[in-house]
């Protein structure tokens, strides 16, 4: 049961690692390939949430999420749960259940009706459970799984001092056990009236639709959607989309994505999470200001998805602030301390994303900035350009002739001196210089180690002056736009992006851009494009 | 059959808010054993375990490599190792290897071949990790409640991808996560561990309870192949590997469900961490004393047999954490010492290098000498243990392969050679590592060979090695 051999557990080397229906050589994929994907901690806990009710305790001790080029959603179609995980697993399910059952009242929050006894005709235990089951398998149950979970049910009801109540407790537990609860099972069929090509069904489209617009398992209106057949068009597709985004807990999909982009998950490689300063040095560093960093961000994000042009997150004077991060910021206090939208003042030096205490934290040192990281971030996550990881043998001696609290541009400065260092970082430590005007917490200040700074360069032919100007020119960045909705449609689809992609994500980009760039027009255009309703991609 | 059996949770319940650690006998009885205490009555050979002890960051190698080289009194500790004092008779030391694949990207490909045998792909690991080799291997013949290992870790602060904070892998994309916290370890354990000085209280009889859960494991089960028969081979690999997991519960269930009603005595103790370390830091912090609890939780369930493999992933490949606890700065280890850019220049890094490095050699005493302590047959553990310690890189400013961090320590049984040092080159330690060593998959090799695997080749590409290394055997 364990030590497999050599290869097992996926394919290595191609870009979904999902075996099967290629269409040809072993090399990279032509084409996407269908694969099982496990709920990521958010979908898990969401998951519950609705199908049990939002108290329903689920507890933190759950098996980490990994991301996969920066998103949990693309590891997610690869990764297998260890058996610890399933023990994790085993034990928050027993637990919620428990809270769901835990009387007649609460069990009628969550069955459609609760059955008096295991023969009550009036609400029959196959049919409660059916329809349970339906939700969170995100498909009709067949025959044979009816009758696998009503038997659970009954045969505990029938144990001494037992009821059925606890029978069903047990029934659903076993339901969300089940690796069709626990992963999103979308393989698509073959389709006759699109010339055969192999399209998710539209239990599928369901599952697919929920998990990115809700983070979570749909509800009954959607998947009655699916029954009548509605999802297999393009215009179902969007109706039912429109709807779904116009729920509150649409509010969850780009949370769920700003968390991966703008590395806040504790999955990312460096989560705000466990970002530590040296109090020494940062004594503002408390343990609830990364937590307020990071609403904060979440709250940026949220302002502008579905309202206005998101790229404005990238120059705006809206921040939100409760009044430790007031402090930060350099904003007045207020009572009661409640987080409250504020608008920076006209000519303030923090401007937009880059001036987000969230990034500026999670991207620096315990007792200095980290320009590079900061540039790595631009790079990476907003302009799309391909960072190297550090080369084989790199050598970091270059730094050691520097003299003892030489500054941190004087450090890079010398690091750029290599050639072999120069490359990669001509690409991170200019724009990471632009931000030094503010500290490894995210402070602002004139000078480091008593040398004024100087936060003026250039980004891809723009010149800027500081974060301020950086912040326009990112936003007016010609791969700005292009870049974002290539990572929405990556988070999207869950796996890194192939060839026959590109013309797919060129045509949104052009979408988004005539659109005014709107976050939530895309995710509309996104999963009703035929990249997403199709496993196989047809370039027209 | 009538069994005392206590629903855990009131066992949890009963130990967890008294706050009060208590202290759960060996089900292994020395009744079981034979006269000597080298076998089990019936004849069977006592297990054998096995365990890897990874830190990041790696050394530095002119501090690292002992100046002499042989056997007992021939070879003494350089600096760095010198915390295994103590140990030192379960010790081996080998040098002169070089880690042979390139470092593509830093601190990612070297770890992965120094536990896998192979270089790192694309997306994870290639193959399976030397403990998940051996899992089954030390198993054969039993199932217990912890088959695939206890998997530990002591830093929560990733290494920035490097190899995701994980050491142990069941295969590509198929990893063992460690636990941070060692009073969910504990959790766990108390379980298994309480053996029969549980409480007295339970309903005689079968437990409703465990019959549940397995009747809902059951329906999982018979779910899972229903689903298995849709799937593409790829994914039906990832459903077979969750429902190891499965399978393992319901062992669990079997091992629950048969635990002894007598009380019995031993010498290892479980104890509540909270209460033996209260002030061991937040979950996921670098102090000695987490550390030293996780220590103890591992020596528990080997001794017990609730496992018998490990990994204890002190820090991460190119961990980021802070050795504070060592009395260096609170900065990123890995940048300010491993990559000596401490602002307060290179003598301090270097010099606060060489602390770090020996600091995680004091936590990886704590764990052998923990071992030593614990009796097991006529012995200890450490003499029916493997303890194989490894990190991410050798020389921490270059990246460098050479002289590549190597340690194994315990008997085995009484299969491997202790207490020596081993130089595969014949080459004075340099400032950079002995270049064109020995292929340090070797050092692996043996020990899977030594415990059980067949020999034949281990590893992919440079890294890939069809021998071990005799001088290690005793």
């Amino acid at each position: 049961m364990t030590g497999q051999a050599p290869g097992a557990g996926g394919t290595i080397g191609q870009a979904t690692g999902a075996a099967g229906a290629t269409t040809g050589t072993s090399g990279p994929l032509d084409q996407p390939v269908a694969s099982m994907r496990k709920l990521t901690i958010a979908e898990f806990t969401n998951s519950i949430h609705d199908l049990l009710g939002s108290n329903a305790p689920v507890p933190a001790q759950l098996e980490p999420d990994q991301q996969l080029d920066g998103f949990r959603s693309v590891s997610a179609s690869l990764v297998a749960v260890s058996p610890t995980g399933v023990s994790q697993y085993e034990t928050a399910i027993d637990g919620a259940v428990k809270y769901a059952f835990s009387s007649a009242a609460q069990a009628a929050t969550v069955l459609t009706c609760v059955p008096a006894s295991a023969t009550d005709t009036a609400c029959p235990v196959s049919q409660v459970l059916g329809a349970f089951g339906r939700r969170a398998f995100r498909r009709t149950l067949t025959a044979a799984d009816v009758t696998r979970y009503t038997s659970v049910a009954t045969d505990i009801a029938k144990d001494p001092g037992s009821s059925i109540l606890i029978g069903l407790q047990y029934a659903v537990s076993a339901i969300l056990q089940s690796p069709e609860f626990l992963y999103r099972v979308e393989l698509g069929a073959p389709s006759a009236a699109d010339g055969g090509r192999t399209k998710y069904t539209d239990f599928e489209m369901a599952s697919r639709l929920a998990s990115l617009l809700w983070v979570s398992v749909p509800d009954d209106a959607l998947m009655n959607a699916a029954a009548s057949g509605s999802l297999s068009t393009q215009a179902g597709v969007l109706a039912q989309a429109k709807t779904m985004l116009a729920s509150p807990k649409a509010h969850q999909s780009m949370a769920n994505f700003a968390n991966d982009l703008y590395g806040m998950d504790p999955s990312s490689g460096t989560p705000l999470t466990t970002t530590f300063k040296d109090p020494a040095f940062y004594p503002n560093w408390t343990k609830t200001l990364p937590v307020a960093m990071q609403q904060e961000l979440l709250m940026r994000v949220d302002d502008v998805a579905f309202t206005g042009d998101y790229l404005s997150l990238y120059d705006s004077a809206t921040v939100f602030v409760n009044n430790e991060l007031a402090k930060i910021y350099g904003l007045p206090q207020a009572t009661p301390d409640a987080f409250r939208k504020v608008t920076l003042p006209a000519g303030s030096p923090r401007v937009g994303l880059l001036g987000a205490g969230a990034i500026l934290a999670s991207n620096g040192l315990p007792q200095r900035t980290s320009p590079t990281l900061r540039g790595r971030f631009v790079a990476q996550q907003l302009l799309c350009k391909t960072v190297p990881d550090p080369p084989p043998n790199v050598n970091t001696t270059v730094l050691d002739m520097l003299p003892a609290g030489a500054s941190v541009k004087q450090t890079l400065e010398a690091h750029r001196q290599s050639a072999a260092c120069a490359a990669c970082h001509a690409m991170m430590d200019p724009v990471g210089l632009g931000l030094e005007n503010f500290d490894s917490v995210g402070t602002y200040r004139m000078t480091d180690h008593n040398v004024p700074i100087d936060a003026s360069g250039v980004l891809d032919g723009m010149a800027f002056q500081d974060e301020a100007s950086l912040a326009r020119v990112l936003r007016s960045h010609p791969q700005a736009a292009s870049c974002f909705v290539g990572k929405l449609y990556e988070q999207a689809q869950g796996r890194q992006p192939l060839e026959v992609d590109q013309p797919v994500v060129a045509g949104l980009s052009q979408q988004f851009e005539a659109g005014g760039h709107r976050a939530d027009q895309l995710l509309l255009a996104i999963v009703s494009s035929d990249a997403y309703r199709f496993v196989e991609i047809v370039t027209k | 059959m009538s069994r005392a059996v206590i629903p855990r949770r009131t066992v949890l319940r009963g130990v967890l808010a008294g706050g009060i650690g208590v202290a759960i006998p060996l089900p292994r009885l020395a009744g079981m054993l034979n006269g000597n205490g080298t076998a089990y009555a019936g004849g069977a050979a006592l297990p054998l375990r096995y365990g890897t002890w990874f830190f990041g960051n790696g050394i530095n190698p002119p501090e690292w490599v002992p100046t002499t080289t042989g056997v007992g009194n021939a070879w003494t500790l350089s600096a760095p190792l010198m915390p295994l004092l103590p140990v030192k008779s379960y010790l081996q030391v080998i040098t002169g290897l070089t880690n042979k694949i390139p470092p593509d990207p830093a601190h990612k490909g070297r770890p992965a071949a120094a536990l896998t045998g192979a270089n790192a792909g694309p997306t994870d690991v290639q193959l399976p990790s030397i403990d998940q080799v051996l899992a089954p291997i030390l198993n054969a013949g039993s199932m217990p409640a912890l088959p695939n290992g206890l998997h530990v870790g002591i830093s929560n602060t990733s290494g920035a991808g490097a190899l995701d904070l994980r050491v142990s892998f069941r295969g590509p994309n198929a990893s063992n996560p460690p636990e941070y916290d060692p009073e969910n370890v504990f959790k766990q354990l108390v379980m298994f561990g309480r053996g029969s000085t549980g409480p007295t209280t339970g309903p005689a009889g079968p437990n409703p309870e465990l019959a549940r859960r397995k009747r809902v494991l059951d329906a999982v089960l018979d779910d899972a192949a229903a689903l298995r028969s849709r799937l593409g081979k790829a994914d039906q690999v990832r459903l077979d590997q969750h429902l190891d997991g499965v399978h393992q519960i319901e062992n669990q269930i079997a091992i629950l469900s048969a635990m002894p009603t007598t009380p019995t005595t031993t010498s290892a103790k479980l104890v509540d961490p909270a209460v033996t370390y209260p002030n061991m830091g937040a979950v996921g912090s670098i102090t000695a004393l987490r550390s030293k609890a996780m220590s103890d939780l591992i020596v528990f369930a080997l001794a017990t047999d609730i496992t018998r493999v490990f990994s204890f992933m002190f820090t991460c490949s190119a961990c980021h954490g802070s050795y504070a606890d060592a009395g260096l700065d609170p900065v990123t280890f890995h940048e300010d010492y491993g990559h000596r850019k401490s602002p307060k220049g290179l003598d301090y890094a270097t010099k606060g290098f060489l602390t770090g490095v020996t600091y995680a050699m004091t936590n990886f005493n704590n764990t052998l000498t923990a071992m030593m302590n614990c009796a097991d047959g006529a012995g200890n553990l450490l003499d029916n243990s493997v303890v194989y310690s490894t990190s991410c890189t050798s020389e921490s400013q270059t990246h460098s392969g050479n002289d590549y961090p190597t340690l194994v320590a315990g008997k085995a049984g009484g299969l491997l050679k202790t207490d020596q040092h081993i130089r595969m080159v014949n080459v004075p330690p340099g400032t950079t590592g002995a270049p064109n060593g020995e292929n340090q998959s070797k050092v692996p090799y043996t020990l899977l060979t030594c415990l059980g695997r067949p020999q034949g080749a281990w590893g992919l590409g440079d890294s890939q090695v069809s021998a071990g290394l005799p001088q290690m055997l005793a």
